[in-house]
């Protein structure tokens, strides 16, 4: 049954949804066409500075500052990045979006995206929550972060204080749900731009593995958070055109 | 009198959120872990409300709507989502079948208690001496 956009804007007013950014929705829209423009998408990301700066930063993986930037233009990084690398950009937004939005609405924190860069040197036992997401668009989202943040984020959600936060159980579910909002979220974006897939249910653990498995065939867009002392960060790895 | 609402989410995170949402009204919280149970639940308990997420294992919350709605006994309890979930096609599907409120996650308390007080008319808990 085609969507009744008009109906969809009449519901999400009246229930008071909060729209993803038009540039991340029609980026999504149009990388979802496997015959894309790829004019049509160098402008939708020149139209938005934010977008600009992720898609240039993932064109120059070993440069740690902007000068030492060698694809320096949109059309440039096209090129490099591939359309697919297009999609896992537009795939990220929601995800952060998300995760900044819980952590301001459920634990009252400000959370600061950072350069991935910074994260050489993590290591150890850390949370890692994953879920698979199948169909159209095929891949992996994981959250990350030390077990004192995750104590830290669990004790916010649950109302008490980090030492009182003893039950591993209980810092699983809230991390799990925490990724259960981020995708979501993004399965939303997803589903709406023609890409439609279906989530897994999620799977947190401890390990000490910090590698990621980047899905046959498709790319990786990490993003790096901070607020005070708690550093989670979120990896999407994504195959755009599975079906 | 004191209501009774149905929270149904395989979080227990969640389902904490909700329950704590509520503490300082007259409600008798409930819960249930997947759709099944909340039918299960419903038809035992006949609650005011039900907070109702979508996805869940065992019977999702859009099979349990469309159960819900299809029975004569339990299709008048008016049904608030509470779901990550906003895509189109979701939730023109499940406005069809027929809920009175829809609320995206992340939210936060009084969002919940807002929405829920348009559908009962919530009470404060007197204050013990």
């Amino acid at each position: 049954m085609p969507v009744d956009t008009k109906q969809y804007d009449e519901l999400a007013k009246r229930y008071g949804f909060a729209p993803l950014p038009e540039s991340v929705t029609r980026l999504t829209q149009l990388v979802a066409q496997q015959d894309a423009n790829l004019d049509e998408i160098a402008a939708v990301i020149q139209g938005d500075p934010s977008l600009t700066a992720r898609f240039l930063r993932v064109a120059n993986p070993h440069a740690t500052c902007e000068a030492e930037y060698t694809v320096d233009t949109v059309e440039q990084a096209i090129m490099r990045n591939g359309i697919g690398g297009a999609l896992i950009l537009a795939m990220g937004t929601p995800l952060a979006l998300a995760l900044q939005k819980a952590f301001q609405t459920m634990l009252s924190l400000k959370l600061d995206k950072f350069p991935a860069h910074q994260l050489v040197g993590v290591n150890g036992e850390h949370m890692r929550g994953s879920i698979g997401f199948a169909g159209k668009v095929s891949g992996h989202v994981y959250l990350r972060m030390t077990l004192p943040s995750a104590r830290t984020v669990a004790a916010g959600i649950f109302g008490c204080k980090p030492e009182e936060m003893n039950n591993t159980d209980e810092i699983r579910d809230a991390i799990g749900e925490l990724l259960n909002i981020m995708t979501g979220n993004f399965k939303s974006n997803l589903c709406d731009s023609g890409l439609d897939c279906k989530l897994e249910p999620p799977q947190v653990g401890i390990t000490d593995d910090y590698s990621t498995p980047i899905e046959p065939g498709g790319g990786i867009e990490r993003i790096a958070f901070r607020s005070g002392n708690i550093h989670p960060f979120v990896e999407v790895t994504a195959n755009p055109w599975n079906g | 009198m004191a209501f009774k609402i149905l929270s149904v989410d395989d979080s227990r995170t969640i389902r904490l959120i909700v329950g704590k949402a509520f503490k300082p009204y007259e409600c008798d919280m409930l819960e249930a872990t997947n759709g099944e149970e909340g039918l299960a639940v419903a038809e035992r308990e006949k609650p005011d409300l039900i907070i109702l997420d979508v996805t869940m294992p065992v019977m999702d919350g859009v099979t349990m709507l469309t159960k819900l709605k299809a029975d004569e006994a339990l299709k008048a309890i008016p049904v608030i989502m509470l779901t990550a979930e906003s895509g189109r096609e979701n939730v023109l599907h499940i406005a069809r079948l027929g809920v009175r409120d829809y609320l995206v996650k992340p939210f936060k308390d009084d969002q919940l208690i807002e929405k829920a007080g348009r559908v009962i008319a919530l009470q404060k808990r007197a204050v013990a001496a």
